[in-house]
């Protein structure tokens, strides 16, 4: 089906001017017998598939390793170990390799990866280190510091060849094999998690993404892709040896590449490898018998250069260019296919809590929270708070600053957990449930009162982040999530970048965004706050429209009379104490909530 | 007495680790960058003192007057010219900013020195104490006092002068600071500077030890990284005492076991604490990146 629609499609130029591309490319390695430009070509594939792995950790996730030299050298030191002292054929090795960059993967990760911070640069930089290291002292393997000779054996078995053009026709392989599985991962559940953790992993623990996880698997791929890679250029070269293929300088390069084309993209790696791989030949092989490191010195300098003047790299220079050209080719066949989402955005349905997902029918209450208390080292924070929350109701909560009522979100959804008292949602006792994302995923949404997008995705890919909360392909996600975007009002702006969104646009966003992931219960924490009259009164119809869609609201708020006018009940809450609980006219009415909060003479305007 | 003789040796090791780590620890601590060409500050300090020493003639102790400010500058430099435009950039180009700086230094001092191996030839260096059965190495003794009193110095400094109080500040709140009168950018290059003379320090007292070549900062780099994430992050009272334990570890390691195995062992430590302890022996637990401490 997706041949029949690519001969479909054939005559447009954004499907036939790539194809070009490629034949043409994959007709150099066919036809060109000159072997210099044939190792350069080699060269310029695998780097370009070596970095596009590196990409998939260090660019869509963010995590920035500096020692992928280790799972290179694992891989190509497994592989040609078991080859030249064991006799197992590379093409069964490779696998090996594979499996043990996967390991060496999970090793580094495990303990890195739920980490903030500069913690897994460090240890991959280490990593590599101590690798190289063994691979010296374990010389009865190795051959330590002298290198591994590869024996030369040609054969499709040993994935060596004495044709220079079936070695550039198996990098070309490589090349997009990794090109395949970043478009797809683009695309994938797994891809909207990673970029959406890079930008906000708090925002992204709420949206229920488990990122530890996520960036594990990312490092997994990215590993093993790093290890095919590795194999493929030690056949090559037919010779190993620590100090260049466990070097910080062979890690640098993998993420210089990616950094120079364009970080966390696709095609991104493929330019840096097209650029920077002939001019690091070239340095070499022209002026580097003069100068030792030179082209080392040039590719630090451009590293530099890129961060500070060019952060998105080269893609974005080439990619304007790219798509004026695109609009200048001839366009051949009929071109009827029209998006069909169009018609579809009138006739949504919100149905959230209606979903099959959630197991038995809940039990009354939805939400039970009794003699709640937190303490954060001596300083009380709340004590002794007891309400509940049933089904289809909109509560609010109001207290003065610093009352506590956050942090009763904060532990609601899982951030903090509580110092005494329990919390059932449910009827489940939410420390049972586990960590924010696992919380999310019972049915616990909330927006964030200090605005958290991800502000290099569009509003779209915002939502469906959240929408990957419960759906696993993307076309799913993506209906759901234009279903949030319809319901808060965004369907107009969304394919505009997040972090180009107004202050009540963005609150929307926070909205819609937990609106996707399909909550039973909906935590609003001042979504009114910053919005000018009529902003907020479309923001009290959103919070009605979220009830009419069937889910439970819990609202922070200190425009009172959005509150007073959205909530069937109040909770009054001063000091980390529940002071009142009722309906809103007995609220304004009550004398100690004035003293605490509202002061004399309130009126409701 | 094999046992006293290879703790001592630990100790003083440990020295040379401390040294070199506060200077990390304190930039990480303030700035939050860490400083991946920290090492290749310590390559161009001991290089400067090694030419001091080969055309001057000055001995590495005295020529500690020149190597100290030129370092401090160097990290000025760095700060104003590299991180300051990144200052509010996601950590992730801090790090390739400082990370293209390491490969241009290292190699640039390849192009420059060739990579051998040189070392001055001071009598010095080769004397020792003998006190019973144990030996004691002057020129590490040096090391270890120094560190010790360095380590002290700028406990002092950060806790009693208003310039260092100012600095604490900075590391807490930055957009406080402002409020306050204060000039941020000031204390950050002055930060990055005494970081920078502090490792450039290190490199003036090993020089009587090491050899010095191309790639001797990242031999020591790496260690230093062991040593501040074992000790807290941006924690100098944990960079003193991981430094130490660091340096007992590979005296032990490398006599009971196998010297070529040493930094296997740190690497190992390092992954424990990071799955135990993250935020280090000296941090609050559960604040893995912690301001200064």
């Amino acid at each position: 089906m997706m041949a029949a629609s690519y001969f479909k499609n054939l005559g447009k130029p954004e499907i036939y001017f790539p194809s070009l591309i490629f034949m043409s490319v994959l007709a150099l390695v066919i036809f060109i017998h000159n072997a210099f430009y044939l190792d350069l070509l080699f060269m310029i594939f695998v780097f370009a598939g070596l970095s596009g792995a590196w990409n998939i950790i260090g660019g869509y996730a963010g995590q920035i390793s500096l020692g992928h030299a280790a799972f290179y050298g694992v891989g190509a030191y497994t592989t040609a170990v078991l080859f030249a002292k064991f006799g197992l054929p590379p093409i069964l090795g490779i696998w090996v390799s594979m499996g043990a960059a996967a390991v060496l993967a999970i090793i580094i990760g495990y303990p890195c990866l739920r980490l903030k911070g500069p913690f897994f640069t460090l240890a991959t930089l280490a990593v590599a280190e101590v690798l190289q290291l063994l691979a010296v002292y374990m010389r009865s393997l190795t051959e330590g510091s002298e290198g591994l000779s590869i024996p030369y054996q040609p054969s499709w078995m040993n994935l060596i060849f004495e044709s220079k053009n079936s070695y550039g026709l198996m990098a070309f392989g490589y090349m997009l094999l990794v090109l395949v599985i970043s478009l797809i991962l683009e695309r994938s559940k797994l891809g909207f998690q990673l970029t959406a953790l890079r930008e906000e992993d708090q925002a992204a623990e709420s949206l229920g993404v488990d990122t530890s996880r996520a960036k594990i698997k990312a490092l997994i791929l990215s590993a093993v892709l790093t290890a095919i890679g590795a194999v493929m250029v030690s056949q090559y070269v037919l010779f190993l040896e620590p100090h260049s293929d466990f070097s910080v300088n062979l890690s640098v390069q993998f993420a210089l590449l990616p950094m120079v084309g364009g970080l966390g993209s696709a095609v991104g790696p493929l330019i840096g490898a097209a650029i920077l791989v002939p001019l690091g030949n070239f340095l070499r092989s022209w002026v580097g018998g003069s100068v030792q490191g030179l082209h080392y010195i040039i590719y630090g300098c451009i590293l530099i250069v890129v961060v500070m003047f060019m952060p998105h790299g080269i893609k974005t220079l080439v990619e304007r260019k790219y798509h004026a050209l695109l609009l200048r080719l001839p366009r051949f066949g009929s071109d009827g296919s029209v998006p069909a989402d169009k018609t579809q955005l009138q006739k949504v349905s919100f149905s959230a809590s209606s979903t099959t997902h959630h197991t038995a029918a809940p039990p009354l209450p939805l939400l039970e929270v009794s003699n709640l208390g937190k303490n954060f080292v001596g300083l009380k924070v709340l004590s002794d708070i007891s309400f509940q929350v049933h089904p289809g109701e909109i509560v609010g909560i109001i207290g003065p600053n610093g009352a506590g009522k956050t942090t009763l979100f904060n532990i609601l959804c899982g951030i903090h957990p509580p110092s005494s008292g329990s919390v059932h949602f449910c009827g489940a006792s939410i420390t049972r449930m586990g960590k924010v994302h696992q919380i999310c995923r019972q049915g616990m949404g909330r927006t964030h009162q200090i605005v958290k997008p991800f502000g290099s995705m569009s509003v779209q890919d915002n939502v469906i982040v959240g929408a990957f909360c419960h759906e696993v392909s993307y076309a799913k996600a993506r209906e759901r999530a234009l279903d949030a975007l319809n319901l808060a009002g965004l369907t107009g702006k969304k394919d505009q970048p997040a972090n180009a969104l107004t202050l009540a646009d963005m609150k929307r966003l926070e909205v819609a965004r937990a609106l996707a992931t399909r909550p039973r219960l909906l935590l609003l924490d001042e979504v009114m706050a910053g919005l000018n009259a009529n902003e907020i009164e479309a923001a009290i119809q959103l919070v009605r429209n979220i009830q009419g869609a069937g889910i439970t609201v819990m609202v922070v708020e200190h425009v009172m009379h959005a509150i007073m006018s959205v909530s069937e009940r109040i909770l009054v809450i001063a000091q980390g104490e529940k002071i009142m609980e009722g309906r809103p006219d007995e609220v304004i009415a009550d004398q100690r909530v004035i003293k605490a909060y509202l002061g004399e003479g309130f009126e409701l305007t | 007495m094999v046992l006293l003789q290879v703790l001592i040796n630990g100790l003083f090791l440990g020295g040379v680790y401390v040294l070199i780590s506060l200077g990390l620890t304190l930039i990480f601590g303030v700035i939050r960058v860490i400083n991946f060409a920290h090492g290749e500050i310590l390559m161009i300090s001991m290089y400067l003192s090694y030419f001091c020493f080969s055309t001057l003639a000055l001995n590495p102790y005295v020529s500690l007057v020149i190597v100290l400010p030129v370092m401090f500058i160097a990290g000025v430099l760095i700060d104003q010219v590299i991180i300051r435009p990144l200052r509010n950039a996601p950590s992730y180009m801090q790090i390739f900013a400082t990370v293209g700086l390491s490969v241009v230094l290292i190699n640039l001092a390849l192009a420059l020195f060739s990579g051998d191996y040189r070392s001055i030839n001071m009598a010095f260096s080769r004397e020792i104490l003998h006190i019973g059965p144990i030996s004691l190495s002057y020129a590490r003794m040096i090391v270890f006092v120094a560190a010790i009193g360095v380590a002290w110095l700028l406990y002092l400094f950060l806790n009693r002068t208003d310039l260092g109080k100012q600095i604490r500040a900075i590391a807490q709140d930055r957009d406080a600071v402002r409020l306050m009168g204060i000039d941020p950018n000031k204390l950050y290059l002055i930060t990055f500077g005494l970081g920078c003379a502090l490792v450039g320090l290190a490199g003036g007292l090993i020089l009587p030890l090491y050899y010095v070549f191309p790639s001797v900062g990242a031999y020591f780099v790496l260690t230093a990284f062991v040593v501040v994430v074992l000790g807290g992050l941006g924690n100098m009272m944990g960079a003193l005492i991981g430094g130490l334990i660091i340096g007992m570890i590979d005296s032990l390691s490398g006599y009971y076991i196998d010297p070529a195995l040493k930094e296997m062992i740190y690497f190992i430590v390092f992954l424990l604490v990071l799955i135990f302890r993250p935020s280090g022996l000296m941090g609050v637990a559960g604040a893995e990146e912690m301001g200064l401490k």
